[in-house]
């Protein structure tokens, strides 16, 4: 990356397939705008997100981890995102604990009908990961 | 008040004399207990079904060679125990069977915990060169005072949960300053009650002194702060984590000891960790060179993801670690900090969910966004 | 092949840089893509095997660093197990590490097609707790202990080992009989033919020093080595003394865990094969009175014998990760040595060598047999 070059940053989606990919998708249809940072991956459920993953992707260099899913109470499969929600907190506690910028992680509620708080989402975490900069595992080594 | 059983004898005594009874009255048909296998002070976990081999049998001794919690776990692991068994274990040892009956890795039916008030107990290296025999004198002379022994395990150092929760007598050990003399049996549950029936001794109304034990509490809180704070010193962000983990040999022996870590393949060992020779040339790309076998950090911090929601800190994992690492202080600081989420303490009780899998609707409203 | 041929190459600054350079050079001609060399870790208090692209990690690259954090076998198997991949990677590690990689390329366990395996003289390494208690001394003590050939305070099985400047690789770097600011580089197979003859390097020195003293240090190294076994077997011959000898065993298997050699995802004594039924635990103890829980220690140990000392390579690391210091490398030493005497094997000797127990010939081991047939 060049010095005066803007930094964007890479931010992994899960996207639950019921609700928060369509929002995502709305939000996409209704051309609204929110910065190119973020890398989707669907899931059917958020609670197929295993907290693994986004240590994985963490150790992997990703600069921000958005877990997305439907709004507690309206789960496709009734109770996913509540075990989502534990889970979640559960790695984020560890990162807080090992003072590793736990900040990187979010996670968000958002429903199919909800493209402009996709957008916003997008957009807010974007910037919050720009201004915490690169992922310092990105070049570390002794992982 | 609670009914207890006084043997007029020093503690060990009493213990062995009550665990006699129960085997040669038919109580019950073995008895889980730490014995001595020479004379340099080592011990090991035995099963003992003929009262004449207690002889060696040294029930409270200061030594973990394994965490107990596996052992019985592997005892009932297929399927309940048919005959009624007694195990003599300390607390943490206990929590750790009882998170493992939680994860269906055995069955707490006929089996019946003696435990105690724990003043901790030394790392295994000090089994070795005899110097747990050598200090065992101190360390009884600590307990008794209601003291932090010298020496032992920094996991026991800093344990506040050196009570038993569920078993079904309890020891009065930590403070009790006569035990030279008297061995003070709490019989907590029924079963504990039923059991001590018709033993030789008094049989009184009694509790733990709280104010000794508070006291003793108060001084394992001291040292816990210390240790969780000189960690915390250390433990700052990935480079921090590198510094400690950086000599980590990726044995996981720390794994294989654990009481909680119960998988017969680990998910670290299994095939979805497995670097393929695209992923190593994808890493190189990116980070110029990469540690081989790679995976000690995510290792390491998917193990915390995996069981510090259970972690009894015992202490295990520090004293087989061959590079000495602090991995106890670590797992028991992160742990104890995710059990607080839940309000959950591990082995607390066995009805208690693990809270991974079960939630409630409305809760952690600050992890969202 | 016929006696190695070598070459004399001379050390600008020191053995390590010039090696360093070497390996630099091959990268930049593209002999190499990727290279595998001990690196000093960040916080300085061990070392581990890095996997190198980038160049500029050459600068805390550390050639025979002073303890063996990791067996470099386990280190070549997890980049190549998977496949050989498109990269050409060489390997510099200590003989006992080569011939560890060697046995697990038997085993099926890496493919060493896109390998280049460079060995050097070994002067042996410390005990990884006695490194750990002060790694700044150890450092010290290490090279003053190396340069003086002196392996006193190295691994009990590093001072028995007569196959400290073993060839088994591709490639050889000795430092043993060199004259001062040299070391040879000696080739051992066509594919360390091939890629001296791509860097410039001809094979026509004259190595013989290096061969004598090598001959000369595994003489008398073999000698100590047989009296040690000797000395051992008598300790801990027969059930009773094998059982003190084995007594603190808590069952944790970190010695098979770090063994470059036990390669298997699931150990057969992890396996439900050792778990039983809480009755016949309780016959077991019935029947005697009483049993040590968990009761395998010795089963495991000797099952282990049975598995991999035909392969094993007393590189120590067992007997390091040991958390009860039962000297199990001291053992498997003894006991690999007569059981890969039995079928004329050294582990990682040669590729090519097959692995006693796959192979047969008809008329051996009458020994064994009942002299009445």
């Amino acid at each position: 990356m060049k010095k005066d070059e803007e930094f964007m940053p890479r931010i992994l989606a899960f996207l639950c397939n019921w609700c928060s990919y369509a929002g995502a998708d709305l939000a996409g249809t209704s051309r609204l705008k929110y910065p190119p940072s973020i890398l989707p991956i669907r899931v059917m459920c958020s609670s197929r997100v295993d907290p693994l993953f986004i240590v994985k992707a963490y150790l992997g260099g990703i600069d921000g981890v958005l877990l997305a899913g439907c709004h507690p109470g309206d789960c496709h499969y009734e109770k996913g995102n509540y075990y989502t929600r534990r889970r979640f907190a559960l790695i984020k506690k560890i990162f807080e604990e090992l003072d590793m910028e736990a900040d990187r992680l979010l996670l968000s509620w958002i429903s199919a009908s909800e493209g402009p708080k996709y957008a916003k989402v997008a957009t807010e975490f974007t910037e919050k990961i720009k201004k915490l900069g690169e992922n310092p595992a990105k070049n570390k080594i002794f992982l | 008040m609670t009914k207890t059983l006084k043997i007029n004898k020093n503690v060990e005594q009493g213990i062995l004399e009550l665990l006699r009874f129960l085997l040669d009255g038919g109580k019950v048909s073995g008895v889980f207990t730490l014995k001595r296998i020479n004379k340099e002070g080592s011990v090991a976990y035995s099963l003992v079904t003929r009262s004449d081999e207690l002889e060696d049998a040294v029930p409270l001794f200061p030594l973990m060679p394994v965490n107990a919690g596996k052992l019985l776990s592997r005892f009932s692991l297929r399927g309940k125990s048919n005959k009624p068994v007694a195990a003599v274990v300390k607390p943490c040892e206990l929590r750790a069977f009882i998170e493992l009956v939680k994860r269906e890795q055995g069955s707490l039916e006929n089996i019946f915990f003696i435990s105690s008030t724990c003043g901790g107990v030394y790392p295994i290296e000090m089994a070795v060169d005899g110097a747990v025999e050598n200090n065992l004198s101190k360390y009884w002379e600590a307990v008794k005072k209601g003291e932090i022994p010298a020496q032992i395990r920094p996991a026991c150092r800093g344990c506040v949960e050196f009570k038993p929760y569920t078993a079904d007598m309890t020891v009065d050990l930590v403070g009790s300053s006569d035990i030279d003399k008297r061995c003070m049996i709490l019989l907590n549950t029924k079963n504990g009650e039923e059991l001590a029936q018709d033993m030789k001794g008094d049989f009184l109304e009694k509790e733990l002194d709280k104010k000794i034990l508070d006291k003793f509490q108060n001084k394992r809180e001291a040292e816990r702060k210390k240790l969780f704070d000189e960690i915390e010193e250390k433990m700052k962000g990935l480079d921090g984590f590198i510094d400690i983990f950086g000599k980590c040999l990726g044995c996981h022996g720390c794994s294989k000891v654990c009481p909680i870590c119960y998988c017969k393949l680990c998910e670290f060992e299994s095939p979805d960790s497995e670097y393929k020779p695209s992923n190593y040339e994808s890493d190189l790309k990116k980070r110029g060179g990469l540690k081989v076998p790679p995976g000690t950090v995510y290792f390491q911090i998917g193990r915390l993801d995996h069981i510090a929601i259970s972690c009894v800190g015992c202490g295990a994992c520090e004293d087989v670690c061959p590079v000495d690492i602090p991995i106890s202080i670590i797992f028991k600081k992160v742990g104890e900090s995710v059990q607080k989420l839940f309000d959950y303490i591990p082995g607390r009780d066995v009805k208690e969910e693990i809270p991974l899998l079960t939630f409630e609707k409305d809760e952690l409203s600050e992890v969202e966004d | 092949m016929n006696k190695p041929t070598g070459a004399v190459i001379s050390a600008k600054s020191s053995t390590k840089k010039s090696i360093i350079d070497f390996l630099e050079k091959a990268m930049d001609k593209g002999v190499f893509d990727a290279v595998i060399v001990p690196m000093r870790v960040p916080a300085g208090d061990s070392f581990a095997y890095v996997l190198i692209k980038d160049k500029s990690l050459f600068k805390d690259a550390f050639p025979i660093p002073p303890v063996m954090f990791v067996q470099g076998a386990k280190a070549v198997s997890s980049v190549t197990r998977l496949g050989k991949g498109n990269m050409k990677i060489a390997a510099l590690m200590r003989p006992c590490e080569i011939r560890a990689t060697i046995e697990l390329a038997k085993l099926g366990q890496t493919d060493l097609e896109n390998m280049t395996l460079i060995s050097m003289d070994c002067p042996g390494v410390l005990p990884t707790s006695d490194f750990l208690s002060d790694p700044e001394k150890g450092m010290k003590q290490f090279d003053e202990a190396a340069k003086n050939l002196d392996d006193k305070i190295m691994r009990p099985v590093c001072q028995i080992c007569d196959k400290s400047s073993m060839m088994a690789g591709d490639l050889h770097i000795g430092t043993l009989g060199a004259k001062k600011d040299t070391f040879f580089v000696i080739s051992n197979s066509q594919k360390g033919n091939d890629i001296l003859d791509k860097l410039g390097i001809s094979l026509k020195d004259n190595i013989d020093s290096w061969h004598a003293k090598v001959k000369n240090i595994s003489e008398e190294k073999l000698k100590k080595r047989k009296k040690a076994h000797k000395d051992l077997k008598s300790e801990i011959g027969g059930l009773d003394n094998l059982l003190d000898a084995y007594n603190q065993c808590i069952n944790c298997h970190n010695c098979m865990r770090v063994c470059p050699v036990c390669y298997c995802r699931l150990c057969y004594f992890d396996s439900d094969n050792v778990k039983h039924p809480s009755e016949d635990y309780l016959q077991m103890a019935e029947s005697k009175g009483s049993i040590r829980f968990l009761p395998d220690t010795i089963f495991f140990q000797m099952g282990r014998m049975m598995h991999m000392s035909l392969s094993c390579v007393s590189c120590g690391a067992c007997e390091d990760a040991c958390p009860v210091s039962i000297p199990v490398a001291q053992i498997f030493s003894m006991i690999s040595d007569e059981t890969q005497g039995l079928f004329d094997y050294v582990s990682g000797r040669s590729l090519e060598e097959p692995l006693p127990l796959v192979a047969y010939k008809e008329e051996e081991l009458h020994e064994m047999e009942d002299a009445n047939d």
